[in-house]
């Protein structure tokens, strides 16, 4: 047991931010007011990523057959919480390397890999997932949503809804029930389903988050060639598991929320508040809990690094990094005062992103009733 | 990174278990409590196995085993120990070049200028007082504290009426900077014995609520029982790593400030919830719960306890509070 980074993972950090000062506009704030999803952030990315994908650092966690550098996941993790410390300039391509691209690795086609993989690899290709469902929100094995067989086509009718990402995306990561005698966990496939597909319309849902945050995709009669099935057909949760595996852990929250943190605390202390011994309270209590975010997301990075099985320590670390996030943007609120209250100001802008944390990628609940049966091993009954 | 205990530091884990599965123990603490007394012989076996001195002995380059030293203190507060496990083996050698005698206990000059109990005071061989800037040794003789009764799960002493205590003659090492060693170190011991303490009492109440049956189901069954649970685990596990890791850098200060400002948190969380969820039972003398839960209440009055812990995370981090 040992807690020290290696001098070349304190090296890439270096290089990681060196880069990022370099390439992020003076203007980047602005680009980035409305999240990953947002349209000036989506178009960002597209040369963010390139620009990453040539110094070989977008995919240097993944194997060297498939493009990568066989980097260990401690690497990658480094990439991810400078990423997304500064407001994820790779946009929704975060997504793309960490589990999209490893799960078609591990379940792919070999025309599959040819196709997907080259251009996530070279930072040019979008992808959303398509999971939740107006009856299939937490309870995603609830999911509805068909695709039928038809000679060497599916045909695919439902509709995905809170979809991120999608009204830039180039492929939606799709769950469809492919056995429509199933329920639940069986009969679920994965299909790679292009977004130009006609019979797919994608309508934004205005929310308090931000534009075009939320959305939902309806597929009407949408043909797609059953070449685009990932992995076994009815065995689609497998692939699901496998990759949400990754997803869970995916965006290092604690790492935006510590950096918001920072900003927090210089304002504070520019504005004399640091007299207030509440705000110092506050202030304490925010950084512990961005510090032990970031502990339980290593000790998963640490089960990765060394290829373990996933344990209920993910659970775990996504709970709290959700609750760090969430609570870094309330704090922001109360810092800013009466500032925070117009629209895309600083702490506006930290709390409405803040503020689905503990909803998306799986409930907090659904979370809870995880870490009781497999941490804590509570009967069911 | 690694997060797996290496070979070295599983054989210290297993031996120090070894050794509390003789020595120490929940009913073993009832009995020392009940009578407030201090538990020479489990100190007695920790000394000759070499615990005591174990951050200076598994040293390397003169830097102290602060991890390893953790370890043990975590499994002690675990067993329910009833010796000065954090104040022997990890504050003394932080702070003293010398072996010093033990028991070992620790205290602000505020406890003994307004005498309030002070835990293991009554049996220490050697007291670390820390007295704003400065901290010194002292060698109180038998009869400076006197035994209180306390709830807290603790042997506890308070100095006698009358009685004084002067920085040890012989003014061992506690020069500069020994204020901040001091308190970085004992912040660290707090955080350990907190995450041990903590770790037995969600387990003693996970394991009651699989068994006891009520509304025709075990408790442990509903939903609204496992979440809070599920929080209470997540809360010992941060504060298990966030310790370790400070302990590994070897109480750095704004890691240490981290780990207690959070672990003593959770502290007041386990307590609330694993007697909440226990019941009344959780009450009982004959329901171990309470030689673990009475003890986070007093681990969190230390040295400012929280609050002092975010003050002195705030000051780590941006240079101000």
């Amino acid at each position: 047991m040992e807690f020290n980074w290696s001098p070349e993972d304190i090296e890439h950090r270096r290089e990681i931010r060196e880069f990022l000062d370099e390439e992020l506009p003076d203007n980047w704030e602005e680009i980035s007011q409305h999240g990953p999803g947002g349209d000036s952030q989506a178009a960002f990315s597209r040369q963010f990523c390139g620009r990453m994908a040539e110094k070989g650092w977008l995919t240097q966690h993944w194997p060297g057959e498939y493009g990568g550098r066989d980097c260990e996941p401690w690497r990658h993790s480094i990439v991810g919480e400078e990423m997304w410390a500064i407001g994820e300039p790779r946009g929704s391509q975060y997504m793309n390397v960490n589990w999209i691209g490893p799960a078609i690795m591990h379940y792919g086609t070999q025309a599959q890999k040819q196709l997907h993989l080259p251009k996530i690899s070279a930072g040019d290709v979008l992808w959303c997932q398509g999971f939740s469902e107006p009856e299939a929100g937490s309870d995603l094995a609830a999911l509805r949503t068909r695709a039928e067989r038809i000679g060497d086509n599916y045909v695919i009718n439902g509709s995905k809804i809170w979809t991120s990402y999608c009204n830039h995306a180039d492929y939606i990561f799709l769950l469809v029930r492919t056995d429509p005698s199933s329920s639940r966990q069986q009969g679920i496939s994965v299909l790679l389903v292009p977004m130009d597909t006609p019979g797919i319309e994608v309508r934004e849902i205005p929310s308090v988050v931000g534009e075009r945050y939320f959305h939902e995709v309806f597929f009407t009669d949408v043909t797609v060639p059953a070449s685009v099935l990932l992995g076994e057909e009815n065995n689609g949760w497998g692939v699901v598991n496998y990759a949400l595996q990754f997803e869970r852990i995916g965006a290092a929250r604690y790492a935006r929320a510590a950096v918001t943190l920072d900003r927090l605390a210089e304002v504070a202390a520019e504005r004399g508040m640091l007299d207030d011994p509440i705000v110092v309270d506050r202030l304490g209590e925010a950084r512990a809990l961005c510090e032990a975010a970031r502990v339980l997301v290593y000790k998963v990075i640490d089960l990765r690094a060394k290829d373990q099985p996933p344990t209920a320590d993910t659970q775990l670390a996504r709970v709290l990094s959700t609750t760090c996030d969430n609570a870094i943007g309330r704090l922001a609120l109360e810092i800013f005062g009466p500032e925070s209250r117009e629209y895309a100001s600083y702490a506006d802008n930290n709390f409405r992103l803040a503020m689905t944390a503990g909803v998306a990628v799986g409930a907090t609940e659904v979370q809870l009733n995880l870490i009781a049966a497999r941490f804590l091993k509570l009967p069911r009954e | 990174m690694d997060f797996d205990l290496n070979e070295d530091q599983q054989a210290v884990l297993e031996s120090v278990e070894r050794l509390l599965a003789q020595h120490a123990g929940p009913a073993r603490a009832v009995a020392l409590n009940r009578a407030g007394d201090y538990d020479h012989d489990l100190h007695a076996a920790l000394e000759a196995a070499g615990f005591n001195q174990i951050a200076r002995d598994l040293a390397r380059d003169d830097t102290l085993a602060g991890l390893e030293a953790a370890l043990t203190v975590e499994a002690i507060a675990r067993s329910g120990g009833v010796v000065a496990a954090a104040a022997q083996m990890l504050v003394a050698p932080a702070l003293c070049e010398r072996t010093i005698e033990g028991p070992v206990a620790i205290c602000t000059v505020g406890e003994l200028t307004q005498p309030t109990p002070v835990r293991f005071a009554a049996h220490a061989r050697s007291l670390l007082v820390l007295d704003d800037g400065d901290a010194y040794l002292v060698s109180p003789a038998p009869g400076t504290f006197e035994p209180v009764r306390t709830s807290f799960g603790y042997p506890m002493g308070r100095l006698s009426e009358g009685a004084s205590v002067e920085p040890d003659r012989e003014g061992q090492a506690l020069g500069a900077g020994a204020a901040d060693t001091l308190r970085n170190w004992w912040r660290l011991g707090l955080a350990v014995e907190a995450v041990g303490t903590m770790d037995a009492a969600l387990g003693h109440t996970v394991e009651y609520l699989r068994q006891r049956r009520q509304f025709g189901r075990t408790i442990g069954s509903f939903q609204a029982v496992q979440h809070r649970l599920s929080l209470c685990a997540i809360e010992v596990e941060a504060s298990r790593w966030l310790t370790r890791e400070a302990a590994f850098h070897n109480a750095q200060p704004e890691a240490v400030a981290a780990a207690a400002a959070y672990a003593l948190q959770a502290a007041d969380t386990l307590f609330t919830e694993t007697h909440q969820l226990s019941g009344a039972i959780g009450f009982t003398c004959e329901f171990d719960l309470h030689v673990w839960s009475m003890r986070l209440l007093a681990l969190r009055q230390e040295l400012g306890g929280v609050g002092a812990a975010r003050r002195a995370l705030v000051e780590a981090r941006w240079g101000a509070a």
